[in-house]
């Protein structure tokens, strides 16, 4: 891989960028707008969308500097993630900046990281990736959606790509399609013909997802077909570990609340804090997520190759099984230990839940990151 | 068995050490530990099955002899270490320390993982980290002079005469009395679970000195010289067989009033000042027969050596088990980098602590699961029934040390500021004169 990463925050300026990233978040874009936003027609708030992007630059931080961006690496996003996590900010955050630059950066292509990132780091680009088709397996080769070349070196592809995050609304999509060379990834831009896009009903109201049919749609090689495997594999890293750091921001946001909740609410004359069945869950939930924040760290720093840190695979593939699990668990018991308030529609217990459970199942779910963790270490 | 508390720095940091003295301290350790140790072998720690020692043991567990032996090379290992002022790198140079900070201390113990030499644990554990700093701080001038060259010189192995039958987590209900008799106090009571009484010259014992008084008043701490008449110690055969721990016996004990740790009747803070002192065991060092064991390349070995390598159900468990095991690893990591990096520790250390026993514990019934009726007796196949020890093992993991219970609220209370049990004990009388029982 080409090393992106030209820049490294020190503690405080880690600091700064969280500061920043959470009172603009609690300034704009609290339960209150989150809720607003996820049942409009765009599904989030475009002016939220250009603060992060203006004010603090949140788009262009993991994105290489002679691209438009500042430069920095996963650390540094991951410190984003956390807040947009925390706060279940909806909008193509997750689709575009780690999944769409993700894959230009994996896919090492030159012209197009030249041609795309510029504007995802701005985020006047919106873009997406489209890997999993009808059958619901997120895979890294065997694609039943075809790319085939013409005697111009067009290409056009035909499938149908499922569950594609923010399919609605995307400039550009990253397909990965079966080529007579191998997997490839190749760059479908909205309006294209051929292509149909469609949005599904979703369990996470704050995470979109679509469908794409591609009927001769012209497309573009993302570097060379054949090499889509490894590019795809590689961006899992990526993606996997920037999951890691969105979902323990959102379990803490749990665990706070919970917390928050077990002090105040009382019960048979005390705080139920006070008793060891709430207070044990709590702690419970509490060693959980040092545990994935831990694992969400190193992830960051090994993807990032940071000397003294673990291959990136196995701390990718870690952080994705630990986090993964950890947010589910403290989702649950976050509705366990508000009773009956939690429950309810009005009550963001259950807007967790979702956002953990989707992020659990967006890259194959426990049977496939417990068999990926082994493959990573040739078990 | 010790209560766990968030655990901080024995000794305050000297104000003369400063980071740039590292430096030089890491050349002098070294050159000390070249000249008296043989560096461990930096393999790649990977298991090959069937080869290599085939006991994986949390507890000692072994004949009376050999336990002896290890603690003799124990004892020498410290004192080599204090003669070369090693010994005691936080401690005041008035008793014989270096009077140097913590990181030093820190950066000494990790120099010292790559050498092989003698485990000091039953040294240094509870009478170095724990009862050590509890002398410094609560005992006389010339107790201090008399115990704490001779404890951090190997000379003096020192136990906690803490938990009770009656006191258990509850360790203000202790129950051992201590009445007064001129200069002298006479002991009478019954401690348990204490580990390394049996090899101990000194103990801290924890008594009732007025039990008109609600609980947690009305306790006064002693040094106890172990060899003193009406001492009694008695192994405590554990649940896997062996005697790691040990019943003492406290019968008319008389204890100089100068042994006494602390004020009259105010022995619960000073039992404070030994729960806070545990010392911060964080990195580890990779090479014990447990580490081996419970290990990637062990288990994926054995994996592979039960014919397990495409069993679905067998694959998912090893994973599960190996992303917490290699998480709670990370944990640590950042842990040991945060306290090189010369910051305070955070609350993870309660968290690492709690994943340890979960960790051991599912490992062990993993490999139980994986090896098979093999594991119910011993048929000779390296690396099947050698599993028990550490099995039998693990439930202590979630016992000693503070229950796990009590680790969990005081993870809720003092991490979570979550509110306290209202205590239904704490303001009454500890035992109506009348009631007591002698």
């Amino acid at each position: 891989m080409t090393v992106t990463t030209t820049a490294i925050a020190g503690a405080e300026e880690l600091e700064d960028l969280r500061l920043s990233v959470r009172s603009l978040l609690a300034d704009k874009s609290d339960e209150s707008r989150v809720r607003e936003v996820m049942e409009s027609d765009l599904g989030y708030d475009a002016s939220v969308w250009r603060q992060l992007a203006d004010q603090v630059g949140v788009q262009s931080l993991a994105v290489p500097e002679h691209h438009g961006g500042a430069g920095f690496g996963q650390v540094e996003l991951g410190v984003a993630l956390r807040e947009l996590g925390r706060a279940l900010v909806p909008g193509p955050f997750f689709s575009s900046v780690v999944l769409g630059a993700g894959a230009l950066l994996a896919a090492q292509d030159e012209s197009a990281m030249a041609a795309h990132l510029p504007g995802i780091a701005a985020g006047t680009t919106l873009a997406t990736l489209a890997v999993i088709e009808t059958d619901g397996q997120w895979r890294t080769h065997g694609f039943t959606t075809r790319a085939r070349e013409d005697a111009e070196a067009s290409w056009t592809l035909d499938g149908e790509k499922s569950l594609v995050l923010d399919a609605v609304g995307a400039d550009l999509y990253v397909v990965a399609a079966d080529t007579p060379h191998g997997p490839g990834l190749f760059l479908v831009e909205s309006g294209a013909a051929g292509l149909e896009v469609t949005g599904l009903r979703a369990l996470d109201p704050t995470r979109r997802v679509g469908r794409l049919t591609l009927t001769g749609t012209p497309a573009a090689a993302l570097g060379r077909p054949g090499n889509g495997t490894a590019a795809l594999e590689h961006l899992l890293d990526r993606a996997t570990a920037a999951l890691a750091a969105e979902q323990v921001g959102a379990a803490r946001a749990c665990l706070e609340m919970s917390v928050a909740y077990a002090r105040q609410r009382v019960q048979f004359g005390r705080p139920i804090g006070s008793f060891q069945a709430v207070k044990h869950m709590c702690a419970d939930m509490f060693t959980r997520l040092e545990v994935a924040e831990a694992a969400a760290t190193e992830a960051a720093r090994a993807v990032d190759g940071l000397p003294d840190a673990p291959p990136a695979g196995e701390a990718a593939a870690v952080a994705h099984a630990v986090c993964s699990e950890a947010f589910m668990f403290i989702a649950q018991q976050t509705i366990q230990v508000h009773g009956g308030i939690g429950f309810t529609w009005e009550h963001p217990a259950h807007l967790y839940f979702r956002r953990a459970k989707v992020s659990q199942l967006m890259f194959g779910g426990p049977a496939v990151y417990y068999e990926r963790l082994l493959e990573r270490w040739g078990v | 068995m010790t209560a766990s508390a968030p655990a901080t720095p024995a000794t305050p940091a000297s104000p003369t050490a400063s980071s740039s003295s590292i430096e030089a301290f890491v050349e002098e350790a070294s050159a000390f530990l070249d000249e008296h140790a043989t560096r461990r072998p930096t393999g790649t720690g990977r298991v090959v099955w069937g080869e290599g020692e085939d006991r994986i043991s949390y507890f000692g567990d072994e004949p009376p002899e050999v336990d002896r032996a290890k603690v003799d090379a124990a004892r020498a290992w410290q004192r080599t270490r204090h003669e070369h002022g090693f010994g005691w790198i936080t401690g005041p140079t008035e008793y014989g320390g270096r009077a140097l900070s913590p990181l030093h201390d820190l950066v000494y113990d990790q120099l010292e993982a790559g050498y092989d030499v003698p485990d000091t644990g039953v040294i240094s554990l509870i009478g170095l980290g724990m009862i050590g700093p509890t002398i410094l701080a609560h005992a006389r001038e010339e107790i201090k002079q008399r115990y704490l060259p001779a404890m951090f010189r190997g000379d003096a192995i020192a136990c906690q005469l803490f938990s009770e039958p009656g006191a258990g987590s509850d360790l203000a209900n202790v129950a051992t009395r201590a009445v007064r008799d001129g200069e002298e106090w006479v002991l009478n009571g019954q401690k348990v679970w204490t580990s390394v009484a049996h090899h101990a010259e000194l103990g801290m014992a924890v008594c009732r000195s007025d039990p008109s008084q609600p609980k947690h008043r009305g306790i006064t701490a002693f040094l106890v010289d172990m060899s003193l008449p009406g001492v009694e110690v008695r192994p405590l055969r554990q649940m896997t067989g062996g005697a790691e721990f040990n019943e003492v016996f406290l019968t008319d004990v008389r204890v100089p009033d100068d042994h006494r740790l602390g004020e009259v009747d105010d022995g619960w803070r000073v039992t404070m000042t030994t729960l806070m002192s545990e010392r911060a065991s964080v990195g580890g060092e990779g090479a014990g027969p447990v580490e081996r064991a419970v290990s990637r390349s062990y288990l994926t070995a054995m994996l592979e050596a039960m014919g397990l390598s495409r069993d679905a159900a067998a694959r998912r468990r090893l994973a599960e088990v190996l992303a917490d095991l290699t998480a709670t690893g990370y944990l640590n990591q950042q842990s040991l980098r945060t306290l090189l990096d010369g910051r305070a520790p955070g609350p993870e250390a309660s968290a690492s602590k709690l994943m340890f026993s979960h960790n051991l514990a599912a490992a062990s019934h993993l490999a139980a699961e994986m090896v098979g009726p093999r594991m119910i007796a011993e048929t000779g196949d390296w690396g099947t029934f050698s599993w028990n020890e550490l099995l039998l093992g693990t439930p202590a993991l979630r016992i000693l040390g503070g229950t796990e219970e009590i680790m969990k609220n005081i993870i809720g209370e003092r991490v979570l500021g979550l509110p306290k049990e209202p205590g239904t004990d704490t303001k009454a009388p500890f035992r109506a004169p009348t009631g007591e029982q002698s």
